[in-house]
């Protein structure tokens, strides 16, 4: 093993953390099948063949759904009884059969017909029908694996504490629904960035990961040792002996790191210059509550509602997302809880009817879905309204354009409340209600905006992708997404100021406020209240109690007028690091 | 053989779900069981046909059964289409 070199991979940090594990490559893709003929005698033999292999598969699924159901949810696992459904339905065997009678192979039959079924489901017209083809390709892989006795890559199969390292091209909503943190210890993907969906869940899950390696999952066998560097986002495959005590030894230094935070967890957010901050969680999932409601942080900043809505086989009820809400609230008992309504396009729905589009972050979602689909969006206003009796609630409109958007969304809300109490529910009215700042339209428009609302919450991810013209999801324009580039700077200042003139609190929930020399720039900025991961809360308290914000402010004035996003980083960099040696 | 036209009731009209609950429906009976949506029919033990249909609220479909339990498999199917799958 030793006479062997190394292989480094560089992919983009998501999730912090150090984890020394087995490799537990999951190719989740229709494998290649070669075209055999057989016989005339052994069609029999085939025919049984296929039979056994759509048995196993739906043995396989049955595990899988049951499983899913103990950890997500009947609802959330129904979407296995359609994938069962599809493998027993007799009209899709019957041509499959039909081409084994030709002489094909069982394997070359089915693909055959798969191939067919999802060209014809993803040509629809009808997006319901294109929702489904995820659904049967689902079917296509699990069923050819089994024909062609390919190793089961389902994360279920690992044994409790086998602190596999899961990598993959991208996390599925169906494979999602399977992650076993009993089993695997960090997930490395080819596709992604800290932002996607795969960075959020890995953070929330408190699972070390690397995301947009491009292309580890050809470069890794299952059983590969592999040292997997969350913080610094590599991936070392096959170590050495020395690298791997490296390894160990940073692991453990990370161990005792995050116990010195735990004690800051306690202490106040209050910066060296003696200026109190809010400091809140953000909420992505209802397991992350816990987390969240012990990390020392003063209520939920962002608690987003996509998880009931995306992956799943139908729209939850007004009566299923009372409950999630007020689980949250109570939590927090009293603390102030900022909950995002739906931030989502309609393609990513449970519900039929809508089209994909070519531009989604430009397109049909977040507000402008809810205020076309007022019946949906009422349902979940009202479940919030009912919510709101257990506890300090604020709701906040994504991805707001115009002040219109604003007084549309309250005359919903307040049918929404006029509704519950003509049937008698106990709710209440009064939720003060906000905008996320995330376009530079709100931006600019902040003092129309603010003179409607109750609150602004800047989304910095968003405002940067929008702002700088750069997919936030693509990896290769990942060194392009750079939030300290002084427009954005400019931006959030202009917010800040507007929020001030009409005594709006202004917060930042966005990711971007984890980082050290982000918070630094955004108490600069006059921000005072940020919302971070709950895993980050300590570490974000911690630099706040090492930093002026005379200094913050006076480094970040000169940010917003460097000439280029490297020069304003170097600037707040260079303050920082003098602030931190000198208030360790 | 006996025939019924239904309108789909629920707001999300027959999507994956409710398609995997017509066919676990119709698997309990031998009648030979169709559904038509203007000039599509499909069998109704096929989920794949079901799908196809992608039916949504309000729209109009015609049931079909044919067999020795042809009246008790109507009546099943159109009940839980009436239901609106147990949905809203």
């Amino acid at each position: 093993m030793g006479a062997r070199a190394s292989l480094p991979l560089n992919g983009i940090p998501a999730s912090p953390g150090i984890v020394v594990g087995a490799a537990h490559l999951l190719r989740w893709e229709v494998p290649e099948v070669p075209t055999r003929v057989i016989p005339d005698e052994a069609i029999p033999a085939e025919l049984e063949r296929l039979n056994a292999a759509l048995r196993k598969a739906v043995e396989r699924l049955q595990y899988v759904r049951e499983r899913a159901e103990r950890t997500a949810g009947a609802a959330e696992s129904a979407i296995f009884d359609v994938q069962i459904s599809v493998i027993q339905d007799e009209e899709l065997a019957g041509r499959v059969r039909l081409m084994i009678g030709q002489g094909f192979t069982a394997e070359r039959a089915f693909d055959t017909v798969m191939v067919e079924s999802r060209e014809h489901f993803a040509r629809s017209a009808n997006a319901m029908m294109r929702e489904r083809v995820g659904d049967l390709t689902d079917v296509h892989i699990r069923v050819l694996s089994v024909l062609l006795g390919l190793p089961d890559y389902d994360p279920v199969d690992l044994p409790k504490g086998a602190n596999a390292i899961l990598i993959t091209h991208d996390l599925t909503p169906s494979l999602t629904l399977q992650l076993d943190r009993e089993c695997i210890a960090a997930i490395a993907t080819d596709a992604g960035t800290r932002t996607s969906h795969v960075a959020i869940l890995a953070r929330s899950l408190g699972l070390p990961a690397v995301v947009g390696l491009l292309d580890a999952t050809t470069r890794i066998e299952t059983g590969d040792r592999v040292i997997l560097d969350g913080t610094a986002g590599t991936l070392l495959v096959r170590p050495t002996t020395a690298e791997l005590s490296q390894a160990d030894a940073r692991s453990r230094a990370e161990a005792l790191q995050r116990a010195q935070l735990a004690k800051v967890a306690g202490a106040e957010a209050i910066t060296a210059d003696g200026v109190r901050l809010t400091l809140r969680a953000n909420v992505d999932l209802p397991d992350e509550v816990g987390t969240a409601a012990t990390s020392g942080a003063d209520g939920v900043g962002l608690m987003r509602t996509e998880f009931l809505v995306v992956g799943r086989a139908s729209m939850p009820t007004e009566d299923e997302q009372y409950e999630s809400y007020s689980n949250v609230i109570r939590a927090f008992d009293g603390r102030p809880v900022v909950i995002r309504t739906f931030d989502v396009g309609g393609d990513k729905l449970p519900v039929g009817g809508y089209p994909h589009e070519p531009n989604p972050f430009l397109g049909w979602r977040a507000i402008r879905m809810c205020l076309d689909e007022p019946e949906l969006f009422k349902t979940q206003l009202r479940a919030l309204l009912r919510a709101a009796v257990h506890g300090d609630v604020r709701i906040m409109l994504p991805l707001v354009v115009s002040v219109d958007e604003v007084r549309q969304a309250r005359f919903l809300l307040e049918e929404s409340a006029r509704e519950l109490a003509a049937r008698g529910i106990a709710h209440r009215a009064d939720i003060p209600l906000g905008v996320m700042i995330e376009t530079p339209a709100a931006v600019l428009t902040a003092d129309a905006l603010a003179a409607e609302v109750a609150f602004f919450s800047i989304g910095t991810n968003d405002l940067v992708q929008y702002t700088l013209a750069v997919d936030r999801g693509n990896a290769s324009l990942a060194s392009r997404f750079t939030p300290l580039h002084p427009a954005v700077l400019r931006l959030i200042r202009r917010t800040v100021r507007v929020g001030a003139d009409h005594g709006l609190d202004v917060s930042v929930c966005g990711e971007m406020a984890s980082e050290p020399i982000m918070a630094f720039a955004l108490i600069g900025l006059g921000v005072r209240t940020l919302s971070v991961a709950p895993l980050s809360v300590p570490a974000v308290k911690q630099i706040i109690r090492g930093i002026h914000t005379s200094v913050a402010a006076e480094a970040v004035t000169r940010a917003c007028d460097a000439g280029t996003p490297a020069a304003a980083e170097a600037v707040l960099r260079a303050a920082l690091e003098q602030e931190l040696s000198e208030n360790p | 053989m006996v025939e019924r036209l239904v309108t789909v009731r629920n707001s999300h009209g027959i999507h994956a779900r409710p398609a995997a609950q017509i066919v676990k429906t119709t698997a309990k009976f031998t009648s030979h069981i169709t559904i038509t949506r203007d000039d599509l029919e499909v069998n109704a033990k096929s989920i794949m046909g079901v799908m196809m249909l992608a039916a949504e609220c309000g729209a109009e479909i015609v049931l079909r059964a044919d067999g020795v339990d042809e009246t008790e498999a109507l009546d099943a199917l159109a009940a839980v289409i009436a239901a609106g799958f147990g949905e809203q």
